[in-house]
C-alpha cells in the first residue's frame, strides 16, 4: 500500500472522513467543526504522526471517537477509538480486527503487506450504495481500500454538501477490481477468524471480544453516542436556555450534552445545561465562521524595528499586547512594539488569517485602541480603521499605528 | 521562572449557610489556583482537591514555560480524568447518578518570545481579576448561564447578581459538558497584582468593594483575608476564596522588600520577636 494516491470506496454515513494523500480520518458528526480544520492539513499530505498529533491537540477525553489511517510510506497504520468503530486489516495470511467499543484509549495497529483494509464506523447506511473517492471530504458509514466490489453508480453523497470546506474528488469508474478483493474482507462485521494467529503486537484481550457491544473499563465515562439521551432523572437542567447571541459563529459543540448535576447538594455553584452554547466562544468576526486556529502564512508582518512576523494565526500586537479568551490549541502570537510617548495601545491590533471571503489573505482589525490606526492599501487612500471591523490586507499595505510604528504587508 | 519575584496571599472560609468548604486553592509560586467544587452530597471537595493536586504537582515537577496552555490542558485533562474515575468508582459502590464536579481558575507563568507572561485559564464561573493603577478588571469571562444572559442582551450585568439561576455554570471539570478551558496570556505589565477568587466572593460582593479592598491592603495575605471576611460579612452564602498575587516590582509601591515577605505572618502579628 505504498501508492501516494489511495483509492478508496466509501458508503455515504453520518461520519466525516477526509481521505488525503497520505492519511484518511475518520471524525463523528459531532466533531465537523473539527474535521474542518483538520481538513487542510490532511488534504495537504500530512503525515500520520503529524495528523495524530492536531486531532489529539484539543485533548483524548472530548474526542469520543476517530479513526486514522496512514496509507504513506512504509507500513499501514490504523488507530480506532469509540463505540462501534470497527477496523479489519487483511495481509497474504491474516485478517486483524479492531475495534474501538471497549477501550479507554484507542486501539493502534501497525502491520506491513496490507492488501485490503475495512473501516466501518455505525450501521447507517451499513448497506448503501459504494462510491469511488481518492481524495476529498466526505460523509461516510464504512471505507474500504482497495474499493469493495460492485460500486456504485460515482455521484457524490448527499451529505457532502453540509460540511464546510468541501472538496469531494470523486471518480467515476463504472467496472472496478472485483477479483482483487478476496470475499472474507469486504464484510465489516466478519469475526476475523485468523486474528489468534496475529502476532506482531501484543495480543489484545478485546480481540476475543470483539463483538461484546460496549465495555467500559472501571475509570472510564464512555461517551453516549447521542448525548442528552442518557439524561437520567434527578438532573439539573437549564429551563430556559439564552438564545445563542445572534453574532456568535456556528460551533458544534463537542457533544450535544451538557454539563448534568443533581439538584442535591450543598455548595450553591452547580452546573448546567446552556442549549447549543456549550463549547468556547471563538474569538474574532462576528458573523464570520472562525478562522482555523493554525493555518498556512498568508501574509508576513514587517514591523518599522526590524521585527517580522508570519501571519499563521491571531497575530496581536500593540505596547503590552493580552490574549483573550483562547483555546488550548490556538494560542495567539503576541508581538510587542515600542512606544515611547504611548501613542500605541497595550493591544493595538489584530492580524489574523482571513476566513469566508477573506481566506487566503490577513485581516486586520482595530481591538479599540485610543489613538486608533491608518492603513494605507496599495492605489487606495489612506483609510482610518473602525474598531472591531476587519478589513482584508492587500499585500505591500502599511498599517501605521502611531509613534512612529509602521507594519508592511508582504507576502509570505 | 527567572527574575521574576511574586508575593502572594490566600484566604478561604466556609462561609455562614454552608456546612462544607467544597473550595479549594493552591499557592505554588509560580501556579496558582482556585477551584470551587459542586454538589454536596456528591463530594464537589474531592472535585476541587483533585484539581489542585494536579496542579500542585504540575507546580513541583516543573513545566515548560513555552508551551503553558498545553501543559494547562493536559493537567486539566488529567484532573477531568481522575475525577471521571472517582464518580465511576463511586457509581460501583451504588452511588447512582454521581456526579462530582469543580470549577477551575488557574495563573502560572509561562515564556512568550524570552519574556515571562502570565498565563490564566479559566474553566466555570471563578474568577481571575487583574488590579493595575488602583483599577480592577474582569479578565476571565464567567461560562454561566446568566453569562450568556448578559452576552446575548437578554439581562443586564446588574441583573445577574441577583437573577435566581446566576449559580448555574455551563463549563466545569467533571460530568459530561465541555472542559475546554478559556486561556489568556498578559503581560507582566498588565498587572501589579493578580486576583483569583470563587463566586462565593465575587457573588457576595461587587467589585467596586473588591477594587477598594485590594487598594487599601499593601500586603497581598491582608487582601486576600480582608476580600474573605467582605464575602462572609456581606451574607456568606456560600464558601469564599480569594488568591493575591503581587508580581514584585511592577507594584506602584513596593510596600516591603523580598525579605520581609518571607517573615512569618506570625512575626508580623507580633507573636514572634
Amino acid at each position: 500500500m505504498s501508492r501516494s494516491v489511495s483509492t478508496w470506496s466509501y458508503r455515504p454515513g453520518e461520519w466525516v472522513a477526509i481521505f488525503g494523500a497520505a492519511t484518511t480520518l475518520l471524525l463523528p458528526d459531532s466533531e465537523k467543526q473539527r474535521a474542518a480544520q483538520l481538513w487542510e492539513l490532511v488534504d495537504g499530505g500530512a503525515g500520520f504522526d503529524a495528523t495524530l498529533d492536531q486531532v489529539l491537540a484539543p485533548g483524548l477525553s472530548v474526542l469520543p471517537a476517530f479513526v486514522l489511517i496512514g496509507t504513506g510510506e512504509g507500513p499501514t497504520k490504523v488507530i480506532v477509538r469509540g463505540a462501534g468503530v470497527r477496523a479489519t486489516l487483511t495481509t497474504n495470511d491474516e485478517s486483524v480486527e479492531l475495534d474501538g467499543s471497549t477501550v479507554t484509549t484507542w486501539v493502534e495497529r501497525t502491520l506491513e503487506g496490507v492488501t485490503a483494509l475495512t473501516v466501518s464506523v455505525g450501521g447507517a447506511g451499513a448497506d448503501g450504495p459504494d462510491y469511488l473517492i481518492d481524495g476529498g471530504l466526505v460523509r461516510v458509514a464504512r471505507i474500504d481500500l482497495p474499493p469493495h466490489a460492485a460500486p456504485g453508480a460515482a455521484e457524490a453523497a448527499p451529505g457532502a454538501a453540509e460540511a464546510a470546506p468541501v472538496v469531494a474528488v470523486v471518480e467515476a469508474v463504472p467496472e472496478a477490481v472485483p477479483e482483487a478483493v478476496p470475499e472474507a474482507v469486504t464484510g465489516a462485521d466478519a469475526e476475523g477468524p485468523a486474528t489468534e494467529v496475529f502476532s506482531i503486537d501484543e495480543p489484545s484481550p478485546l480481540d476475543d471480544e470483539a463483538d461484546t457491544s460496549s465495555v467500559s473499563p472501571p475509570g472510564f465515562d464512555p461517551m453516549p453516542e447521542d448525548g442528552p439521551a442518557q439524561d437520567a432523572s434527578g438532573m439539573v437542567w437549564a429551563s430556559d436556555a439564552p438564545p445563542a447571541p445572534p453574532m456568535a459563529p456556528p460551533l458544534a459543540p463537542p457533544f450535544p450534552g451538557a454539563v448534568a448535576v443533581p439538584d442535591d447538594h450543598d455548595g450553591m455553584t452547580r452546573a448546567g445545561a446552556a442549549g447549543d452554547d456549550v463549547g468556547p466562544t471563538p474569538p474574532g468576526i462576528p458573523g464570520q465562521p472562525p478562522a482555523p486556529s493554525v493555518t498556512r502564512p498568508v501574509a508576513t508582518l514587517v514591523i518599522s524595528n526590524g521585527e517580522s512576523v508570519e501571519v499563521d494565526r491571531v497575530v496581536l500586537i500593540g505596547r503590552a499586547p493580552e490574549a483573550r479568551r483562547f483555546t488550548a490549541t490556538e494560542q495567539p502570537r503576541l508581538v510587542t512594539v515600542p512606544s515611547a510617548l504611548h501613542e500605541i495601545s497595550s493591544t493595538h491590533i489584530e492580524v489574523r488569517p482571513g476566513s469566508g471571503a477573506d481566506h487566503g489573505s490577513a485581516v486586520v482589525t482595530d481591538m479599540g485602541s485610543t489613538n486608533g490606526t491608518v492603513l494605507v492599501q496599495p492605489g487606495l487612500e489612506p483609510e482610518e480603521l473602525q474598531p472591531g471591523i476587519a478589513v482584508q490586507l492587500i499585500p505591500g499595505a502599511i498599517i501605521n499605528l502611531g509613534d512612529g510604528v509602521t507594519i508592511q504587508v508582504m507576502n509570505p | 521562572m527567572t527574575g521574576v519575584e511574586l508575593h502572594h496571599g490566600a484566604a478561604t472560609d466556609v462561609g455562614l449557610v454552608r456546612e462544607v468548604n467544597e473550595d479549594a486553592f493552591l499557592v505554588a509560586p509560580p501556579v496558582f489556583v482556585v477551584a470551587d467544587g459542586m454538589g454536596g452530597h456528591d463530594r464537589g471537595d474531592i472535585a476541587s482537591a483533585i484539581v489542585v493536586e494536579e496542579f500542585r504537582r504540575l507546580a513541583d515537577a516543573g513545566y515548560d514555560p513555552a508551551r503553558g496552555p498545553a501543559v494547562v490542558a493536559a493537567t486539566l485533562l488529567g484532573a477531568q480524568a481522575r475525577i471521571a474515575a472517582y464518580d465511576a468508582a463511586q457509581r460501583a459502590q451504588g452511588a447512582r447518578d454521581f456526579h462530582a464536579g469543580t470549577t477551575a481558575v488557574v495563573a502560572l507563568l509561562i515564556e512568550q518570545s524570552g519574556e515571562p507572561k502570565w498565563l490564566l485559564a479559566n474553566l466555570g464561573d471563578s474568577r481571575v481579576y487583574k488590579y493595575n493603577h488602583g483599577r480592577l478588571e474582569q479578565v476571565s469571562v464567567d461560562h454561566s448561564l446568566v453569562q450568556d444572559l448578559v452576552d446575548a442582551g437578554t439581562i443586564i450585568a446588574s441583573d445577574a447578581l441577583v437573577h435566581p439561576e446566576r449559580h448555574v455554570i455551563t463549563r466545569a471539570l467533571g460530568g459530561s459538558g465541555s472542559t475546554d478551558a478559556d486561556y489568556f496570556v498578559l503581560p507582566l505589565s498588565a498587572a501589579e497584582r493578580l486576583v483569583l477568587c470563587s463566586d462565593g466572593v465575587s457573588g457576595m460582593i461587587d467589585d467596586q468593594h473588591i477594587e477598594g479592598i485590594l487598594a487599601a491592603a499593601e500586603d497581598p495575605r491582608d487582601a486576600a483575608d480582608q476580600m474573605v471576611a467582605a464575602a462572609v460579612a456581606a451574607g456568606g452564602k456560600d464558601n469564599a476564596t480569594a488568591v493575591v498575587v503581587d508580581v514584585v516590582g511592577l507594584a506602584a509601591e513596593t510596600p516591603y522588600d523580598s525579605e520581609r515577605q518571607r517573615v512569618s505572618l506570625e512575626e508580623k502579628l507580633g507573636a514572634l520577636p
